[in-house]
């Protein structure tokens, strides 16, 4: 570091060195425009079916479906008031209660086992290591259909314990994996001076390594919540009428007979958007996270 | 100093947990598999290896392997080389391409049945905007999601959308965070852009490629909304890929000790693509 800093003089700085200019060039691949050409091109891919959920939500059912299509119809807000007070409001909530159920579980038991695994010699440590990778990757039809077996037999089918259960089996490896990245980013020499001042182990983690640790903690819990949130595959098997969640409810409402897109938008939007609001309110740390921590921010 | 109560303590309800809700599911999987549990048939005995035999023997079978390979492979290649394409595409800093970085982010909010509803609709063929658009620039009108020939590359051209920006977006990362001394040293050295890419910049971001590939096809293997929302695994079985199949033999069909079976095939099959490119990235 200090051998880098004293062969670039400070004095060149405002100057800008060829090697440098030259250097961002290099960067980039081809020229400016063509760079701008095939990113807007890549953006109105992405970008196409998100102006189809927004615009198409606030549109009656007859404008839903009008080619070519209405850009600017008199915005309703019909079909956000039939869903939720129908039974999709119901959905919502359920979703609601099982993606907040679902992230306590996981952090409440995957914090502590993080820290642990990060700061002791855990016997079988590789053992367990490999155990969590296999399930966490493992094709969740592995876990849910023994698991629809099995709750058929317990009464767990249609209930919220069974599906937060169920979510578990790759939910909660996941967060132990990643707190675990997280803590042993914190210096070790922090918990032990806390432990030389008197701290209690839980207290030391509780008042000094949880608040280093933050940053990783609300970006374990984000994904962690996301994936609960937008989770289908299980809650298409596990829920009924009592606890379906809001994207098994959006499906119902695919190719029924009295199909309105209006209200298939507006369900899918509002699966969307709070998704959005949680990714952009804690942003930091996400790409860190979705690599379990191998990829710095 | 060291408190060895604490901290098994601490890991030890995490650790329990999750050997439960996994091996015992896990178990009960294996043990149906080699039963014969069939919506009329209820008992688990006699364990024999029919099922088995039934998945070697069935044609049926073989397509869906075949779906799922391809499937697979289109996916994850893809979006591997366009997502690295877009990361290098969004290196240089200025405010637009911070607007492009926003923008490639949001999809990796957006959950799988939302995408899958949205491009259901733009893809219909009567009442959608993307062949309505086609027939105004007088192109082609495919149907998109109903023919054997562009039903699957449908599939994977609406997979590409969410998986794209996700490879980007960490590849991106990788590149942002690497060091930008070797390039300048390959530079002073009178390097050309392939070069420069080929022997400096990627041996940088190949860990993190590696990842999103693995990630992409862990994702691949999973797919389910878009199958059962876009196509229902058809036409024909032309789109039915091993984890939608397991799941309509299962939960549709009823055939439990058989979808069990299945179940452990995928597991197998996809074991294969993960060990590769965790060697490959092992590999200096």
């Amino acid at each position: 570091m200090s051998i880098q800093a004293q062969t670039r003089p400070v004095s060149d700085r405002p100057a800008r060195p060829a090697p440098d200019r030259a250097l961002r060039r290099a960067g980039r691949i081809g020229g400016g425009t063509l760079t701008f050409v095939l990113l807007i091109i890549a953006a109105v891919f992405v970008l196409l079916p998100l102006f189809w959920l927004l615009s198409t939500a606030f549109k009656t059912p007859a404008a839903a479906f009008a080619l070519p299509p209405k850009w600017i119809s008199k915005p309703t807000t019909g079909n956000f008031s039939t869903l939720l007070t129908g039974q999709f409001g119901h959905s919502i909530l359920n979703s609601v209660i099982v993606a907040v159920a679902s992230t306590a579980v996981a952090l409440l038991l995957g914090i502590p086992a993080g820290y642990s695994f990060a700061r002791a010699p855990v016997r079988g440590g590789r053992i367990i290591n490999s155990w969590f990778i296999l399930a966490y990757v493992a094709p969740p039809a592995i876990f849910i259909i023994p698991l629809y077996i099995i709750y058929q037999h317990l009464n767990l089918l249609d209930t919220y314990y069974g599906l937060v259960l169920a979510y578990e089996t790759g939910l909660l490896p996941f967060t132990v994996w990643l707190m675990r990245v997280y803590f042993a980013d914190v210096p070790r020499e922090l918990d032990e001076a806390a432990w030389i001042d008197g701290c209690s182990k839980m207290r030391a983690l509780w008042r000094v390594v949880l608040p280093a640790a933050w940053p990783g903690i609300t970006t374990v819990g984000l994904l962690v919540g996301l994936a609960s949130w937008g989770e289908y595959f299980g809650a298409a098997i596990l829920t009924g009428q009592r606890t379906q969640t809001a994207p098994v409810a959006v499906y119902s409402y695919v190719g029924t007979v009295t199909s309105n897109w209006g209200e298939l938008a507006a369900a899918g939007l509002i699966v969307v958007v709070p998704a959005l609001v949680a990714t952009i309110a804690v942003q930091r740390g996400f790409v860190s996270g979705l690599t379990f921590g191998a990829v710095k921010q | 100093m060291f408190d060895r109560r604490f901290f098994g303590l601490a890991a030890v309800p995490a650790f329990l947990a999750v050997f439960i809700i996994t091996a015992v599911p896990l178990v009960i999987g294996l043990g149906l598999s080699f039963s014969s549990v069939t919506s009329t048939h209820n008992g688990v005995f006699p364990l024999t290896l029919s099922n088995y035999g039934h998945i070697f023997s069935d044609s049926e079978v073989h397509t869906v392997l075949l779906n799922t390979l391809i499937y697979v492979v289109l996916a994850v290649g893809l979006e591997t080389l366009l997502g690295l394409g877009l990361a290098l595409l969004m290196t240089r800093k200025n405010r637009a391409i911070s607007v492009f970085r926003v923008i490639f982010l949001l999809p990796l909010t957006v959950a799988g049945i939302a995408s899958a509803i949205s491009w259901g609709a733009l893809l219909n063929t009567s009442q959608g905007w993307i062949d309505y658009f086609l027939k105004l620039a007088h192109l082609p009108q495919p149907n998109w999601l109903a023919s054997p020939t562009t039903a699957m590359p449908s599939v994977v051209l609406v997979d590409l959308w969410s998986g794209v920006p996700v490879v980007a977006v960490i590849v991106l990362a990788a590149l942002l965070s690497a060091p930008k001394d070797p390039i300048e040293a390959a530079l002073v050295d009178g390097a050309g852009p392939w070069a420069r890419f080929r022997y400096v910049t990627f041996p940088a971001i190949r860990p993190a490629l590696v990842l999103a590939a693995l990630l992409r096809t862990v994702a691949a293997f999973q797919q389910f909304a878009l199958f059962q929302v876009l196509t229902g695994g058809g036409p024909g079985l032309n789109t039915t890929v091993l984890n939608f199949y397991v799941y309509q033999q299962t939960i549709v069909f009823n055939n439990i000790g058989y979808g069990a079976a299945l179940a452990m095939l995928l597991l197998v099959v996809m074991a294969v693509p993960l060990v590769v490119l965790f060697l490959y990235s092992r590999r200096r």
